[in-house]
């Protein structure tokens, strides 16, 4: 072969065609490329369609790569020092080009992502999607998203300024009021007794490494799941709509014996078992939508990097905690809760910091880890938005996120100085900023 | 015998090989209980009695407050028990506010409202041997602990 010849060749493995010509281009698109073979050959039109899953898991991941790829830009500018890195933002802020705007960018992103990932766990919960054989993956789906809060809590450390120190300060003491472990766990964080150069290296390296390579490996396992459990949740309603005007399945071929005993074939697995009219090709029908929406979750951030700044307030000070100190909206719902909570019997007191840091949390992560072995509501409704029979359900989930933003709203809007209830139009009196 | 042998000989040797494992974790993860601490020592001096206005004194560098009534000293946490933000003198109202949720103490640290679990912690003080306020923040004494440096010093 000529030189010319190889490097087509060398091309067309390593590209794809937008516009396939035949089934076997299509199919070839997906299968010879090392970035679009964890795609499944067909994807039925459902499935990618825009209103069913909103695209969230998707845009989670678009906002993920986007504070990959801006977060290690800024470790070029980063300091993890207690001295330099108050400093370090400075420069990254104002005499790095364009430092303001990966650092917006980074922020928006990860602000973003929260929700995002938040209303990503709605949506799977409201269609039914966790339920049989995906209730493994919406364990992957919650360990994501405590890793994504993780994520944030350890970045927000790192500016050094007065929102940083206060908000681990307070975040870290959380920590510490967990039974048995809580005293150790603290220190270990820290590393140290108190918030120093340990705990920053610390947070820095669990942000830019630790974290974020479990997020990735966490990621990719929860989407070869998605595709071992036979797709999204949205093809099941296509299915029983088959099964029913099909009768009894034919029997089908089985590439396992074992799969054959067991009554589970290869092809219930990645359900081929659908009609050509809702399947498309992959390659292009879900990989332009990838791309789309990746570029509109990236224009979305962009354009909120160049309108609103990240803060950036007065150097950490350990004698002057500012009043209010508020955490970022997020975990505004548990600052609520912990200011609220503490409850005294007698001379008895449990701390606010354990009910509202470690209790409520807690019993609300273990009962969304255990929802699908818990839920008994008849099966069949698995892929339909909020459907009759998960009523109840729904309407639990939809009050607990409710809660949660009332609290958020709460705290956000009403709180002022010494977290005193203040109507937003109430002046809030003068506190000092500086000693 | 000799089966039974060769498979305990191959369970020590598989398993002498997995322990090295085991050893790694371990001392990876010992490696992160710090055995220095690089901290300001918790037992310092501060300035001498006579340069103590009366009613409280806020330091910044320790986060406490030093109170003195009179001839007498005595030295309060300025760390909110809550979650351990600093609280602020609030002498108009003679009470400690913390600024993060709110909690209220009274002038000797006990808890008037807000979610603080507990009183704030008052620390011993004493005079060193060159004539100034020493505090120990690695103890705690009783409410109503007091301090009267001698007749001269104050």
């Amino acid at each position: 072969m000529r030189g010319g010849g190889r490097l087509r060749a060398l091309w067309r493995t390593s590209t794809w065609t937008w516009a396939p010509e035949s089934e076997r281009e299509a199919g070839e698109a997906i299968v010879r490329n090392l970035w679009l073979h964890w795609f499944p050959n067909k994807v039925t039109v459902r499935s990618a369609s825009w209103g069913y899953s909103l695209w969230l898991g998707t845009a989670a991941a678009s906002l993920f790569l986007i504070l990959l790829v801006t977060g290690m830009l800024l470790m070029f500018f980063y300091v993890p020092s207690v001295e330099q890195a108050y400093w370090s933002m400075k420069d990254i802020r104002f005499a790095v080009s364009f430092g303001w705007l990966l650092r917006n960018q980074h922020r928006w992103a990860a602000h973003l992502m929260v929700g995002t990932t938040f209303l990503h766990m709605a949506r799977v919960f409201v269609t039914g999607a966790y339920r049989g054989p995906r209730s493994l993956n919406w364990l992957v789906g919650i360990a994501l998203l405590l890793l994504t809060l993780l994520l944030s809590f350890t970045g927000y450390l790192l500016p050094w300024d007065q929102l940083a120190y206060w908000a681990v300060t307070v975040g870290t003491n959380i920590a510490r009021e967990a039974p048995v472990v809580g005293e150790t766990l603290r220190f270990l964080l820290l590393g140290g007794s108190t918030i120093g150069q340990a705990t920053l290296l610390r947070f820095y390296v669990l942000h830019v490494f630790v974290l974020p390579a479990a997020v990735l490996v966490l990621f990719a396992y929860h989407m070869w799941r998605v595709r071992k459990d036979g797709g999204l949740a949205a093809i099941e309603p296509l299915r029983r709509a088959r099964a029913q005007a099909a009768g009894p399945p034919a029997p089908t071929k089985s590439y396992s014996l074992f799969g054959v005993t067991r009554g589970a074939t290869i092809q219930t697995l990645v359900s081929t078992d659908l009609e050509e009219e809702d399947v498309a090709f992959s390659s292009p029908e879900l990989v332009r939508r990838v791309v789309l929406v990746f570029l509109l979750v990236f224009n979305v951030t962009l354009l909120l990097s160049v309108l609103f700044n990240a803060p950036l307030e007065e150097a950490a000070n350990p004698a002057l905690t500012p009043n209010p100190a508020k955490a970022p909206w997020y975990f505004l719902w548990l600052q609520e809760l912990v200011a609220s909570t503490t409850v005294r019997i007698g001379g008895f007191s449990v701390s606010g910091g354990f009910v509202g840091g470690i209790l409520v949390p807690g019993v609300l992560l273990l009962l969304a880890a255990a929802w699908p072995f818990l839920d008994q509501s008849p099966r069949g409704t698995e892929g339909v938005w909020l459907p009759r029979e998960r009523r109840r359900q729904n309407l639990v989930f939809g009050l607990v996120a409710l809660a949660m933003i009332a609290l958020i709203i709460v705290s956000l809007y009403f709180r002022g100085p010494s977290w005193g209830f203040y109507w937003p139009w109430q002046p809030w009196p003068q506190e000092p900023t500086r000693l | 015998m000799a089966e039974s042998r060769r498979g305990f000989l191959r369970l020590i040797g598989k398993g002498s090989v997995f322990l090295a494992f085991l050893v790694q974790i371990v001392a990876a993860a010992r490696a992160f209980v710090p055995n220095v601490l690089y901290e300001p020592s918790r037992r310092f001096k501060v300035r001498k009695p006579k340069d103590y206005p009366q009613g409280v004194t806020f330091n910044d560098e320790h986060r406490l407050f030093v109170v003195r009534q009179e001839n007498d000293f005595h030295v309060v946490s300025a760390v909110c028990t809550h979650l351990g933000c600093t609280v602020q003198w609030k002498p108009d109202r003679d009470e400690f506010d913390c600024p993060c949720h709110g909690s209220r103490f009274h002038r000797d640290g006990t808890v008037i409202a807000g979610p603080a679990p507990r009183p704030l912690a008052w620390y011993p003080v004493a005079l060193s041997p060159d004539g100034y306020l020493e505090i120990d923040t690695a103890e705690t004494v009783a409410r109503g602990f007091r301090f009267t440096p001698p007749p001269g010093q104050a």
